[in-house]
């Protein structure tokens, strides 16, 4: 499956209908059974899939709609980590989950949420999951010496994950590490364990690293910086960085420190229901040109559009495309 | 008789009568409900929502008029057995209500049987209470009854949209105006003449939270080249000048030179109230900026510090927003409509004293409102101040309820989820009266963006915070001086700020014995 010069894409969730919420939190209140959340699920990612091929995406997620949160769907499965599910009444919220003892080489399924959106697209799709990183900050350690060892181990069993999702046909992977910007001071050890979970994974992997997008808003402040030179070092292809919001100053930062990786450049601020023109994203693309050349360039939001109102979602993403077809025109495509 | 509480109470069936009362605070006692014999057979309920210890005897007398009313078949009896009577002892020395008022229920145009009464415990007067209840209880089958006592300033509309907010408006803009025609500055209405705003103590405490915010942001190496602190809703200026020399003094006093990178910014929607804070805070001029804003929606004009503000605090602005309100009565749902009047007698003897034709009365209070009280009149601002003065004393707010189906029927506040409203109103008590807060909840919706991912907010006002409480009280509006306040459904607005990212505290303000405020501060929620 080829895809155009600058080929579009989100960074993974898309709008989360209100009817969905509501139904999630009913779920929790057991109003509603498993498997009717479960049908309710496959119903509301056919329908995130196919506004995102409306919209003229490249590459399509599942819109993550089936995850409570960006923690949960995974600690959920994670073998060894013990969930309290009575926890949390409102879906968002986090539950109280807790490593007690060493985690066990075991399956987390989440190739089969793979497998369905694949099975729902001809277009090339992509799969996201949280780091380690990011979920050693919000599961409880009761167990490892520190969070660098638990980190490891999340690593290698989700390692077997991934490489499960290459199998299932998975050739675009993304780990968000929106946490990496709230602990700088754990990048090194983060790049470490980074690199143990993508090893030997048969998929383009992308990294995400944005400033939180909790409640549609920033979790810290500051500036990518901090990620260089340490972050050359990551074992991936590509990074996907939020630069719409924040403006596109860091862009200077890959012209600093000349490197290999595709730059996934986001072009949609997500915080905020403005709906940017074609001709904004033509020209925040135009300025990341200047960086990166553009066979190594991606497009996206500056992170999941899971906040938004389904129409500004869908408008955001349409206005995104035809942005890039602006720059692709552009250059001659 | 019924006990003390705030359950519902069967009381005892007198003859053929039921009463069904409920009491919220205190117990009543009626002697007199004994010497009634009549036969006929009706359901009225009597609310009892607040009466002070002391006034437990207007209380009876306002019962056993009701009876009175009854026995003699003054009123129908149709319009007897679908009353719901409300007591309460409105705290505000002026506001909107008669003694008495009658309130309908509609849906759609039809006029629903079922009516309720209000009653201010505090206007009333024992020798007039009988004639009040006839009246009020009259216009329920006469619905032209109305238009001849009144001389209305609007049609009916929800109360936000209410022509008193245009009133409240001219308040503030007009502020220096007000001030000379009362001989004292606004604050003198409060209770105790002064905002608990600029207790020194709050404010050294805010500094001092302020200050290690700061710290440890330093400490991370995350503090900011600019750090902006804003108040929105300044007042005299005074706790802003107070913050100012406080904090200058702390930081001076710890070394750590973050005051010269201090960017206050006050705003407010008033600009005589900002010129006046401006002077307040003179001497600190070199790192404080004067913005106007919409109280509503500062983000509108402050987009430019998305993200950015480190604090930002508000005192006594939600409780002057506009609002509206829910009604739920036997679990159905109302949103409230109002509109303004004069009584025909204050229009009369306004419109003589300040030389107008009666006929012209709603159009001088309309122009008023258009061109400021300084152009009312040739002969300049006095004249318009006082007439603005007359007319504000004498408005009433007559109410209705609409039926609605669901919460989504209601005027909703914006930016907020309906899934929200739903869930809040279903979780209610079965009968209940709340404010939505809508200024309140939009302008919080509208602030909390300008605030840094470490940043938090402060609102020092009076809130409701469990809904329940609102049964207790009578909760707004009021009137204060010029201006209007309502209590804020802190609950309510505990719900919006988890929905937009924060978990809402609210801490009683215990700097000052007997204040009714509190302070409301936000956490990131996780």
């Amino acid at each position: 499956m080829s895809l155009p010069i600058l080929p579009t894409t989100v960074v993974g969730s898309y709008s989360m209908p209100g009817w969905l919420e509501r139904l999630k939190t009913e779920f929790f209140a057991r109003r509603i059974s498993r498997q009717d959340l479960d049908e309710i699920h496959d119903v509301a990612v056919k329908a995130a899939i196919k506004d995102q091929e409306v919209a003229g995406l490249d590459i399509i997620t599942d819109g993550e709609l089936r995850r409570d949160n960006m923690i949960d769907y995974f600690a959920e499965r994670l073998p060894g980590i013990q969930t309290d599910h009575t926890s949390k009444k409102f879906y968002y919220d986090f539950y109280d989950s807790v490593v007690r003892g060493k985690l066990p080489m075991a399956s987390l399924r989440l190739a089969d949420d793979f497998r369905f959106l694949a099975s729902f697209t001809d277009r090339a799709a992509k799969f996201c999951v949280t780091g380690p990183h990011s979920l050693v900050k919000r599961i409880k350690d009761e167990h490892y010496k520190n969070e660098q060892a638990f980190a490891t181990d999340l690593a290698r069993v989700m390692n077997m994950e991934l490489k499960e999702l290459a199998r299932a046909g998975a050739r675009y992977i993304q780990i968000d590490e929106p946490y990496y910007s709230g602990f700088p001071e754990d990048l090194q050890w983060g790049v470490k364990v980074l690199n143990t979970l993508v090893e030997g994974v048969d998929a383009k992997i992308a990294l995400h690293v944005c400033y939180g997008n909790r409640y549609g808003k920033p979790s810290w402040a500051g500036n990518y910086r901090y990620l260089f030179p340490t972050i050359l070092e990551a074992n991936v292809q590509q990074l996907t960085l939020e630069f719409a919001r924040r403006g596109g100053e860091d862009l200077e930062l890959f012209k600093e420190y000349p490197n290999k990786f595709e730059l996934g450049v986001g072009v949609i601020d997500v915080k905020t229901h403005e709906v940017e023109t074609p001709d904004i994203i033509a020209e925040r693309l135009r300025k990341a040109l200047k960086f990166v050349p553009a066979e190594r360039i991606f497009v996206l939001p500056d992170c999941g559009c899971l906040h938004l109102p389904q129409e500004v979602a869908f408008a955001k993403l349409r206005a995104m495309v035809q942005g890039t077809k602006i720059i692709r025109k552009e250059l001659g495509g | 008789m019924p006990s003390a509480g705030h359950n519902f109470v069967t009381g005892r069936s007198i003859y053929s009568y039921e009463f069904v009362l409920s009491c919220s605070r205190w117990a009543l006692s009626i002697p007199s409900l004994v010497v009634y014999k009549a036969v006929l057979v009706f359901l009225m309920i009597l609310h009892v929502n607040q009466v002070p210890p002391n006034q437990t005897a207007i209380a009876g007398s306002v019962a056993s008029t009701l009876l009175t009313v009854a026995a003699e078949r003054q009123v129908q009896s149709r319009v007897l057995e679908n009353l719901n009577v409300h007591l309460e002892w409105v705290q505000y020395k002026t506001n909107f209500r008669e003694a008495v008022s009658l309130r309908r229920a509609i849906r759609g145009e039809e006029v629903l049987p079922w009516l309720e009464v209000g009653v201010d415990l505090r206007q009333c007067r024992p020798d007039a209470l009988k004639e009040e209840f006839v009246d009020a209880l009259k216009e329920a089958t006469d619905v032209q009854a109305g238009s001849k006592k009144r001389v209305y300033l609007e049609p009916f509309t929800p109360i936000r949209s209410s022509i008193i907010w245009r009133f409240n408006n001219l308040f503030w803009q007009h502020l220096p105006l007000w001030e000379t025609a009362a001989g004292h500055g606004f604050e003198k209405a409060l209770p105790t003449g002064t905002s608990d705003a600029n207790h020194p103590e709050a404010v050294a405490d805010a500094v001092a939270d302020f200050w290690t915010l700061l710290k440890d942001l330093e400490g991370h190496n995350l503090l900011p080249a600019e750090i902006f602190a804003m108040e929105i809703g300044v007042g005299t200026g005074r706790r802003a000048a107070a913050w100012l020399d406080r904090f200058r003094a702390l930081d001076h006093e710890r070394g750590t030179n973050y005051y010269p990178r201090i960017r206050f910014l006050l705003a407010d929607y008033s600009m005589p109230t900002l010129n006046r804070a401006m002077e307040a805070v003179r001497n600190h001029r070199e790192l404080a900026s004067f913005l106007a804003v919409d109280a509503l929606d500062p983000f509108k004009s402050l987009s430019f510090l998305r993200y950015k503000v480190l604090s930002i605090h508000l005192t006594n602005v939600y409780d002057n927003l506009p609002t509206d309100e829910i009604v739920v009565r036997d679990g159905k749902l109302y949103f409230v409509e109002s509109r303004a009047y004069v009584s025909a007698a204050a229009a009369t003897r306004i419109s003589e004293e300040f030389g107008i034709p009666l006929t012209e009365f709603s159009r001088t209070v309309g122009r008023l409102l258009e061109v400021g009280p300084q152009h009312l009149h040739h002969s300049g601002g006095e004249y318009g101040v006082q007439f603005w003065t007359a007319v504000w004393d004498a408005i009433r707010l007559e109410e209705r309820f609409v039926a609605i189906q669901s919460i989504l029927d209601a005027p909703l506040p914006a930016g907020v989820k309906p899934g929200l409203l739903e869930k809040f109103v279903g979780e209610g008590v079965m009968n209940q009266r709340f404010h939505l807060s809508s200024g309140a909840v939009e302008s919080f919706l509208n602030t909390v963006p300008l605030l840094h991912p470490r940043g938090y907010l402060q609102v020092q006002d009076i809130f409701v915070t469990n809904l329940e409480d609102y049964g207790r009280m009578f909760r707004g509006p009021g009137k204060m001086d010029g201006s209007i306040v309502n209590w804020v459904n802190g609950a309510l607005l505990a719900d919006v700020g988890a929905q937009a990212g924060y978990d809402l505290h609210f801490a009683p303000f215990h700097y000052r014995e007997g204040s009714r405020t509190s302070i409301l501060y936000t956490t990131h929620r996780e």
